[in-house]
């Protein structure tokens, strides 16, 4: 039978977004569904996971695992796949997500498919399309043969559908023991933008052709007038000026806000995958033969120097 | 220190990438190492370089014409290389060359095996994790940077989801590498002499010991039913001229159409 089990994320003592966008597809289409929720101090948020229709969610809530860890994190994961008897695990293709989803798969003995941006399922028959070759092609993929479905999601590619309150049927798992082998020491947070780049509806992003730190500066406020996240290309976070955490790009975070501001970024491949799910997308480039112009809704071919300061003084006068 | 490096050919993504009839139209397709196996090489090299010995050996499954892409690697450095060649791995899935890749290396001695974060091709994500399952070894994935090397532990940093996750890494241990990690040297003149004498081992699938059942069409547990064309974005508009005028036209455009600020 049918039966999905979700590996939830959280961040911030809060289910993240994506995990909800599995659980209200699941519960949309009346799949039976648990979930599986894994940290330190994260009991609390079982009922919110019963709420978006798990049905039974299994906990493992220890000091030991407030930093993610492959090894404990794919104990617990299969450990509670196997007590749900769930027929698939649907996971997100968060980092967290990319490290665990072959670990989890190789452990039941089966395929995955990963960072599915559409999804249709029909009892354990799975249609999955997913992008590949960064982008430039979409493959329509299936599993070929028995077992337990493996899969990982894009977040944003399924919609939060709201929630009713409930309370949870909260299940104990034991927790497994550390992995010495490799032993997580810390987790370095960069300084980014104020704004989460994956939840942000507006984003402003620099490339090298803001030239250095003081060009960097000379953007941020745009992004602040706006209200909108800051990121970055590759150029910019190698070059040092901003964080590798803004990096957005197939490396890097892949986003689809509402609107993407891509200012001085020539619009490799590589950047273009991480961003050209933008609904709307604006360009500022010197060069009127630069490729960010080829899915620019609205290009401005012109001096990002001259460009930027009227953009943060005009939308400083809309925003009154 | 003795490395593996698994490094895939594959089609060159900037150029020539279309699609008819579900599959890719091979006219005109170039092959190349898989940008982020390049840097896998790389980073084994500097870490050899670092503790001052031992050998890193390039592996890959593929056609003959793979064989470039190991000549590549020899010439930019690596001792040697393993070359497995059978038409009856056509068609397999990130599972099944991971299985094949437990096999085949399951009693080579080596400390360390790298591996690219993704294969430009298929962007999965999956052979390393699940070789390293498969062979019950720790793993470091989407590794950004290198701390202290030494002959039995290695301190690194991946990029997690929260931030830099700083990881002690007992050997042997399986690798996948960010492309910020390192840029990949090129081959000098020198280099690509010497790749010519290094040794380059060719193996059948009976040579390699794989079970044929595990790999191939009848291995593979996923498959790729058809590829479709991403839906192009169309081109919009574009303004050149006096910036002042042009900004202010656009502003309009996202205020009044667009009605972002709404
Ligand atoms: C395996 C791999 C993975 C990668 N992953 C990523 C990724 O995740 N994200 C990413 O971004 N890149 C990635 N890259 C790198 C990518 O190929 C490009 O090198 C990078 O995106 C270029 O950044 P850029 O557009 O800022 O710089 P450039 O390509 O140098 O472009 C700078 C642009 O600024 C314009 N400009 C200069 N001065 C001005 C001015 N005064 N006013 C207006 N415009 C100006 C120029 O015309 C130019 O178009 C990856 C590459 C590889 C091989
Ligand atoms: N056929 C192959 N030959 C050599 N290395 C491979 C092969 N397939 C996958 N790999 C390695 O596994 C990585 C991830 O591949 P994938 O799971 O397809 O994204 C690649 O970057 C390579 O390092």
């Amino acid at each position: 039978m049918t039966k999905i089990l979700v590996v939830a994320e959280v961040k911030d003592s809060e289910i993240k977004k994506p995990t909800l966008e599995l659980l209200s597809y699941a519960n949309s289409l009346s799949l039976e569904t648990d979930a599986v929720l894994i940290g330190d101090g994260v009991s609390g948020q079982a009922d919110v996971l019963a709420g978006y229709g798990a049905k039974k969610v299994y906990v493992a809530d220890d000091p030991s695992l407030g930093l993610y860890s492959t090894s404990a994190y794919t104990s617990v994961v299969a450990d509670a796949a196997s007590q749900s008897g769930a027929s698939q695990i649907w996971l997100t293709s968060s980092e967290t997500g990319k490290d665990l989803t072959p670990r989890i798969a190789a452990r039941l003995g089966v395929g995955a498919i990963t960072d599915i941006t559409k999804l249709e399922v029909n009892g354990d028959n799975i249609k999955a399309s997913r992008p590949a070759m960064a982008t430039k092609v979409i493959q329509e993929c299936s599993f070929t043969q028995g077992g337990v479905r493996v899969l990982s999601v894009r977040g944003g590619a399924l919609d939060v559908i709201p929630a009713d309150a409930a309370s949870a049927d909260a299940v104990s798992l034991s927790i497994p023991e550390k992995d010495l082998r490799a032993a997580i020491k810390e987790v370095v947070s960069e300084a980014g933008g104020e704004i989460d780049l994956n939840e942000a509806n507006i984003i402003v992003s620099v490339g090298r052709g803001v030239k250095g730190p003081e060009g960097v500066d000379l953007v941020k406020p745009l992004a602040q007038a706006i209200g909108a996240g800051f990121g970055a290309s590759r150029a910019v976070c190698d070059a040092g000026w901003m964080p590798h955490s803004s990096q957005v790009g197939q490396t890097g975070k892949v986003v689809a806000p509402a609107v993407y501001f891509a200012i001085g970024i020539s619009g490799a491949i590589q950047h273009l995958a991480g961003m050209s799910g933008s609904k709307l997308i604006v360009a500022v480039n010197k060069d009127p033969d630069a490729p960010i112009f080829k899915v620019a809704d609205y290009g401005i071919v012109g001096d990002l120097f001259k460009v930027v300061p009227i953009l943060i003084e005009e939308v400083q006068k809309i925003k009154g | 220190m003795n490395i593996i490096v698994l490094i895939k050919q594959v089609v060159d993504v900037e150029l020539n990438i279309r699609v008819k009839d579900g599959a890719l139209v091979e006219d005109g397709l170039n092959y190349v190492i898989s940008s982020w196996d390049e840097i896998a090489i790389e980073t084994a090299l500097q870490i050899v370089e670092s503790v001052g010995d031992g050998e890193v050996t390039l592996v890959t499954i593929g056609p003959d014409q793979a064989a470039e892409a190991l000549r590549k690697g020899l010439a930019m450095g690596a001792h040697k290389a393993i070359h497995v060649s059978d038409a009856g791995f056509d068609g397999s899935d990130s599972f099944a060359y991971a299985k094949a890749f437990a096999k085949i290396l399951g009693d080579r001695d080596c400390d360390l095996i790298i591996a690219g974060k993704q294969a430009q091709d298929t962007d999965a994500g999956l052979t390393a994790g699940m070789l390293a399952e498969f062979m019950d070894l720790p793993q470091a994935t989407n590794v950004t940077k290198l701390g202290q090397i030494a002959a039995d532990k290695l301190t690194l940093h991946r990029g997690g989801d929260n931030g830099s996750e700083v990881i002690e890494l007992s050997l042997p241990a399986v690798l996948t590498v960010n492309d910020s990690l390192y840029e990949a040297r090129l081959a000098s003149l020198r280099g690509i002499m010497q790749a010519k004498k290094k040794p380059l081992e060719t193996l059948d699938l009976a040579g390699s010991g794989v079970d044929a059942a595990t790999v191939g069409i009848a291995g593979r547990q996923t498959v790729i039913d058809q590829l479709v064309e991403p839906e192009a974005r169309q081109a919009g508009q574009k303004f050149e001229g006096d910036e002042e005028e042009t900004t202010k036209q656009v502003l309009d455009l996202l205020v009044n159409e667009a009605k972002i600020f709404a």
